[in-house]
């Protein structure tokens, strides 16, 4: 929960985290690619693929780095959630609305992530596939209530069509950022900067009052 | 008259140019004079600055010069004598820059040579004018003798005020952090000595300046880290060199501890009147350890330690300490209700051992307990130990301290940190993550021979038909992820585990196009979904159980800056991708996940 704010001074930028979580056919996958090429189905798109994608963005003058980590949504994977989403940011959780089932796992994936991570995590949950609405399988009254009831933000999106899907990363950066600031100006003006580091590395940066008078040798 | 006068001049300058010559191959003894103090017998200093002002082109002041002559200073300075001041001045020795009195003597020599090539223009008429050129060398070379005199006690002050001044410097940078710790006080004091270092030598300036010069050049950072690292003196590589010996003498510690953790468990037990066992029988416990504690005793026989703790009286030390740590330790557990554990990783051990009687499992809990609070330790000192390196480093060279160049600087104290310590701290590990790597083992043993689609790959991304022979799908990235052995900086390590993943992708997408070469092609890129099991394929097939260790040590030191990025990524899907393969013997049925958060 690292605010992810790198430095705390005037022309700083924010690195966030985003994990995304969504059963095998959900189409998380396609998804990012959009967001992050807009490129639907492309031969050539990073080096780790789809898996690991980032997007720099300029929001109200801020710099955000955005780092995406895609999951697998494969059961047997399940009990390695944790060490994917720690010191997550925000969490996009994508299901399918012509499919009920998908719906339930992003209903475990909540329950999951406020255990480990608590409030400070910005929750996304994402039905997708809005194309096929006549295949319709979980009520959007169903599903945005239920997203309010976890403090989540509930979003409707078309990989294919390339619906919500700007929208969606848009909404939850800013959320990121206003949480990060929050948690700023708990800490106090960032006074304490390595709150959460592993290994704070303080430096005393204050301007050197005279450099070493340069070869007191050469002086006569 | 005039003739009478001109033949007067003329001796007068044949003596003084004799006298010039004399002085040149004089003895030694008056020449100490003018490196010592003035207060040498004969003629001191003062008295002829005092005579010298006079001997201006006025005819009366020739006289006196000469009348005044004997054994005088020479204005030049032998090279023995220029030796003997080199060692005299031994804080000298490692600087290019001459001393004032050498720079003087130099310029000595410079203005001999230059009267005499005029001297030798000039016409046997033109006596006055030779008089009056070899008065004015000798005024000349006496004035630079005594201005380089006074330079010298200048500096000869200067360098005794200027360690106080350094101090005071470091003193001053390091107020701002407000109360002083015993680590702050550490830090000033290495400072104190990176400015004084930097009063002796040259190159910290030259590459200050450069680096201003280029500040978006960013392979200069590396060049003079590494620079920096080769130069022996620097306090920077005097720290690092420390922390390392202190390092490996932690290691020994543990085999140490190691050693009495078994005689102290038996008088333990003696003492609460269970089953007596004796010696031998926990030694024997012990030496059916795994492979892996037969790694550590290669590394370190017992004999070793022996050695090096005679020679090293710093292990000794640490070895008391341990005794101690570990008094506290079994009085703790003391009092501790009796440990039986119940979890699976327990039985596990115990099938394997189960001629052992149980307080020798308990024994071995024990031994896992010290050897992991030991690990611990040893990880927190580590990071400590980098901290400081790295902040000395920023603060030697402040030109260092932007976001990008202090990864870079990072990046390569690391490097030169645990080039010499990997080994030793993966044997730390490896004993640490024994029961994963067992697992592992199983798991590799069970699925010698599966095909990608045994351990979930789609069966869209590896070719259907047997590959050419010998070789399997992903073989290039097996390969690739077969190397991390060989580094030893946790930094390439990782780099290797990204070339890994990305050799994945690569192979993956060709494995597709194979599939799709017939069809319309529809699915999009590969996403973790494909990937994951992939990884544990190459996992698989990489067969080396010290994957597990050499990545739950990767975890404990990789940068921060890189836990979010790539880097991060694909240690994490690694991570997964080993904790899947260790449930795979098991059927799958649990996962060891709680060992990685």
């Amino acid at each position: 929960m690292a605010a992810g704010g790198s430095g705390g001074n005037s022309g700083r930028t924010y690195s966030f985290k985003v994990v995304l979580l969504g059963e095998g056919c959900v189409g998380k996958t396609s998804l990012v690619l959009r967001y992050c090429e807009n490129k639907f189905n492309d031969k050539h798109i990073t080096t780790l693929q789809a898996s690991f994608l980032t997007k720099k963005l300029n929001i109200t003058g801020k710099r955000v780095n955005l780092a995406i980590w895609d999951t697998a949504g494969q059961e047997r994977f399940h009990a390695l959630g944790p060490i994917y989403y720690r010191d997550s940011n925000g969490a996009i959780l994508v299901y399918d609305i012509t499919d009920e089932d998908s719906f339930q796992k992003v209903k475990n994936w909540v329950k999951e992530l406020r255990k480990m991570l608590g409030n400070e995590i910005c929750l996304c949950i994402v039905g997708n596939k809005i194309d096929l609405d006549k295949d319709r399988h979980v009520s959007v009254e169903e599903a945005e209530s239920y997203a309010e009831s976890v403090g989540a933000k509930h979003y409707h999106t078309s990989a294919k069509l390339n619906k919500g899907i700007e929208e969606l990363f848009l909404d939850l950066c800013k959320r990121m950022m206003e949480t990060a600031q929050a948690e700023e100006r708990l800490k106090g003006n960032g006074a304490s900067q390595s709150a959460s580091g592993r290994r704070g590395v303080q430096i005393v940066d204050d301007e050197p009052q005279a450099t070493p008078a340069g070869g007191c040798c050469s002086s006569g | 008259m005039v003739a009478v006068e001109e033949e007067r001049m003329l001796r007068l300058a044949e003596q003084c140019l004799e006298r010039a010559k004399s002085f040149m191959g004089k003895s030694t003894a008056p020449l100490d004079v003018s490196i010592s103090s003035s207060s040498s017998p004969g003629q001191s200093r003062p008295h002829q600055t005092a005579v010298l002002p006079s001997t201006s082109p006025k005819k009366s002041g020739h006289r006196r010069v000469l009348s005044d002559g004997g054994g005088e200073p020479s204005p030049f300075l032998p090279p023995e004598i220029f030796q003997k001041l080199q060692t005299v001045e031994s804080q000298d020795t490692s600087k290019r820059e001459l001393t004032p009195i050498e720079q003087a003597s130099r310029l000595n020599q410079k203005l001999k040579a230059n009267y005499e090539a005029r001297l030798a223009r000039l016409t046997p008429g033109q006596a006055y004018q030779k008089t009056s050129l070899t008065l004015s060398l000798q005024r000349q070379m006496m004035e630079n003798l005594i201005i380089a005199k006074a330079r010298q006690d200048a500096l000869q002050r200067k360098m005794e005020e200027r360690r106080l001044r350094l101090q005071e410097e470091a003193n001053r940078r390091f107020a701002a952090s407000g109360a002083m710790t015993a680590e702050d006080q550490e830090q000033r004091s290495l400072y104190t000595n990176v400015l004084e270092y930097e009063q002796d030598h040259d190159w910290p300036k030259l590459w200050k300046a450069k680096i201003k010069e280029n500040p978006d050049n960013v392979t200069l950072v590396p060049h003079l880290v590494s620079y920096l690292l080769s130069q022996s003196d620097h306090p920077l590589v005097k720290l690092l060199k420390k922390h390392q010996a202190s390092r490996s003498s932690h290691n020994l510690l543990h085999l140490v501890l190691f050693i009495c953790l078994c005689e102290k468990s038996v008088d333990h037990t003696e003492t609460q009147r269970k089953p007596t066992r004796t010696v031998s029988s926990s030694g024997q416990s012990f030496s059916t350890d795994s492979s892996l504690s037969h790694d550590l005793h290669v590394n370190y026989d017992e004999d070793d330690v022996e050695d090096v703790e005679e020679a090293n009286p710093q292990v000794t030390v640490d070895r008391e300490n341990s005794f101690e740590d570990l008094e506290q330790f079994l009085t703790q557990l003391d009092w501790a209700p009796p440990h039986i554990s119940t979890d699976d990783t327990t039985s596990d051990l115990e099938t394997k051992c189960d001629h052992l009687m149980l307080d020798e499992s308990h024994v071995q809990e024990l031994e896992m307990r010290a050897l992991k609070e030991h690990l611990k330790a040893v990880v927190k000192d580590i990071h400590i130990a980098l901290d400081q390196l790295l902040s000395l480093c920023l603060l030697s060279f402040e030109c260092l301290n932007t976001a990008s160049s202090k990864d870079l600087c990072l990046a390569s104290i690391e490097e030169a940190f645990f080039m010499p310590l990997w080994s030793a701290l993966l044997a730390l590990f490896r004993k640490v993550n024994r029961e994963r790597e067992q697992a592992f083992e199983a798991s590799m043993k069970l699925y010698r021979d599966a095909s990608p689609e045994d351990v979930g790959v789609t069966s869209k991304l590896f070719p259907q038909e047997p590959c050419l022979q010998g070789s399997y799908p992903y073989e290039s990235a097996v390969q690739e992820l077969k190397l991390i052995l060989k580094d030893c900086c946790p930094q390439r390590k990782l780099e290797c585990i990204v070339r890994t993943l990305r050799q994945i992708c690569v192979c993956a997408e060709e494995y597709r196009c194979l599939h799709e070469s017939n069809s319309t092609p529809t699915t999009a890129a590969i996403g973790a979904d494909d990937l994951l099991p992939i990884l544990s394929f190459v996992a698989l097939r990489s067969q080396c159980p010290q994957l597990v260790s050499e990545c739950a040590a990767l975890e404990e030191f990789i940068h921060e800056g890189y836990l979010i990025g790539e880097e991060g990524y694909c240690l994490t899907s690694m991570q997964s991708a080993l904790a899947y393969v260790e449930s795979l013997h098991t059927g799958g049925t649990h996962l060891p996940a709680q060992t990685l958060i």
